[in-house]
């Protein structure tokens, strides 16, 4: 009788462990998508990469962005929706568009949901403030899409042939106003310009 | 009967939170901990390995920049102190970060910080005293990583940034 209540104790002990467990690995899984700071379709949260960082923020970082800097030098937004709310589609063409952003320097990379870079012919993986001149900074078009025939005017993010993919945008050394405004700072918007039959 | 199920319903939940709470505070640590080791095969403990161009290809840290170049020190401070020395790269953003064990930040050093001068550390464990001329910093957890990255403004001038932080070392400051 005794060893059967004990049995049951541990089996009770065991499903909520597992329960707990995983919920956690879910969320950890499911990346900032469902929380921290959002901006249109930009997500992003504080004190990356440090102690002060809430625990789920923590245990996101070291799985998806592991070796983070911390906001006094870069501020990282991801973005898996566009800024109509549909995933971000391997089969579609996108422009982001986008003014200045208030930082040192900033750069936009694709990477596939594993959360590594997209193998493709160019060797190019992402478009950052460089190349722009700075009258072009204020005001600036970036093509991402598998090819850019329909926008051969346009800086370029290729995709190569990712079902599903997600943009980080760095910001460098980005303004004490963009630090304490993450969720109203304006963002570049990403919109669907068209997806392959 | 209802009280059983209460208590069991207690239990259930109790464990449950213990579970949620437990995985995510150990998590940071357990990939750095599997980081750590797959970098210490590569660059070896205390050494400083100086990566390659990032691309596709490259699937040893996710979500690495394809915009920075990569300086990386898988360190122990077990066996006593470490100097790191970050060469500054003028016209670029570069940086020194040290990570602890549990992937905290715990020291950022950038160009902006130095105006434009080298960084000289000296990563020291309490109880530890690095040689007189080192500037002290004393780490959390014996087992880190430093990280220095240089950000290229085209990935055309990797080479020319490679021979330059080439001088950024790690390694054990011998008493």
């Amino acid at each position: 009788m005794r060893a059967r209540k004990l049995l049951g104790y541990g089996l009770v002990i065991l499903a909520g462990l597992a329960l707990g467990v995983g919920g956690a690995v879910l969320q950890i899984r499911q990346g900032l998508s469902s929380g921290g700071i959002a901006n249109g379709p930009w997500r992003t949260s504080e004190n990356i990469g440090t102690k002060d960082a809430s625990l789920v923020t923590r245990a996101v970082v070291a799985l998806r962005g592991l070796l983070a800097l911390p906001d006094s030098e870069a501020v990282y937004f991801n973005a898996s929706i566009d800024s109509a709310g549909d995933a971000l589609d391997g089969n579609c063409d996108y422009v982001l568009s986008g003014g200045t952003i208030p930082a040192r320097w900033w750069s936009i990379t694709a990477y596939a949901s594993d959360g590594f870079l997209i193998p493709n012919r160019t060797g190019y993986y992402s478009v950052g403030s460089a190349a722009f001149s700075e009258a072009e900074q204020a005001d600036w078009k970036i093509a991402v899409g598998a090819n850019n025939k329909k926008t051969p005017q346009l800086n370029w993010i290729p995709i190569g042939k990712a079902e599903r993919f997600e943009l980080t945008l760095r910001a460098y050394h980005a303004s004490p106003e963009m630090l304490a405004n993450r969720a109203q700072t304006v963002l570049p918007e990403i919109k669907k310009a068209g997806c392959a039959s | 009967m209802i009280g059983k199920s209460l208590k069991f319903i207690g239990i259930a939940s109790v464990a449950a939170i213990g579970g949620y709470v437990g995985t995510l505070w150990m998590t940071p640590s357990f990939i750095m901990d599997r980081a750590w080791l797959g970098l210490s095969d590569a660059a070896g403990v205390n050494n400083m390995l100086h990566l390659p161009m990032v691309g596709a290809a490259r699937r040893g840290i996710v979500r690495p920049s394809p915009d920075l170049a990569y300086s990386i020190c898988p360190f122990d401070l077990s066996k006593g102190p470490l100097q790191v020395h970050a060469e500054p790269v003028p016209g670029h953003y570069w940086s020194l970060t040290v990570f602890d064990s549990a992937t905290n930040a715990v020291l950022v050093q950038s160009d902006r910080d130095t105006e434009g001068k080298a960084v000289d550390v000296a990563l020291v464990r309490e109880g530890q005293r690095p040689p007189d001329g080192f500037e002290p910093f004393v780490m959390p957890s014996d087992k880190g990583i430093a990280l220095v990255r240089v950000l290229l403004n085209d990935r055309g001038e990797f080479p020319e940034v490679a021979e330059i932080r080439a001088g950024s070392s790690c390694k054990t400051i011998k008493s």
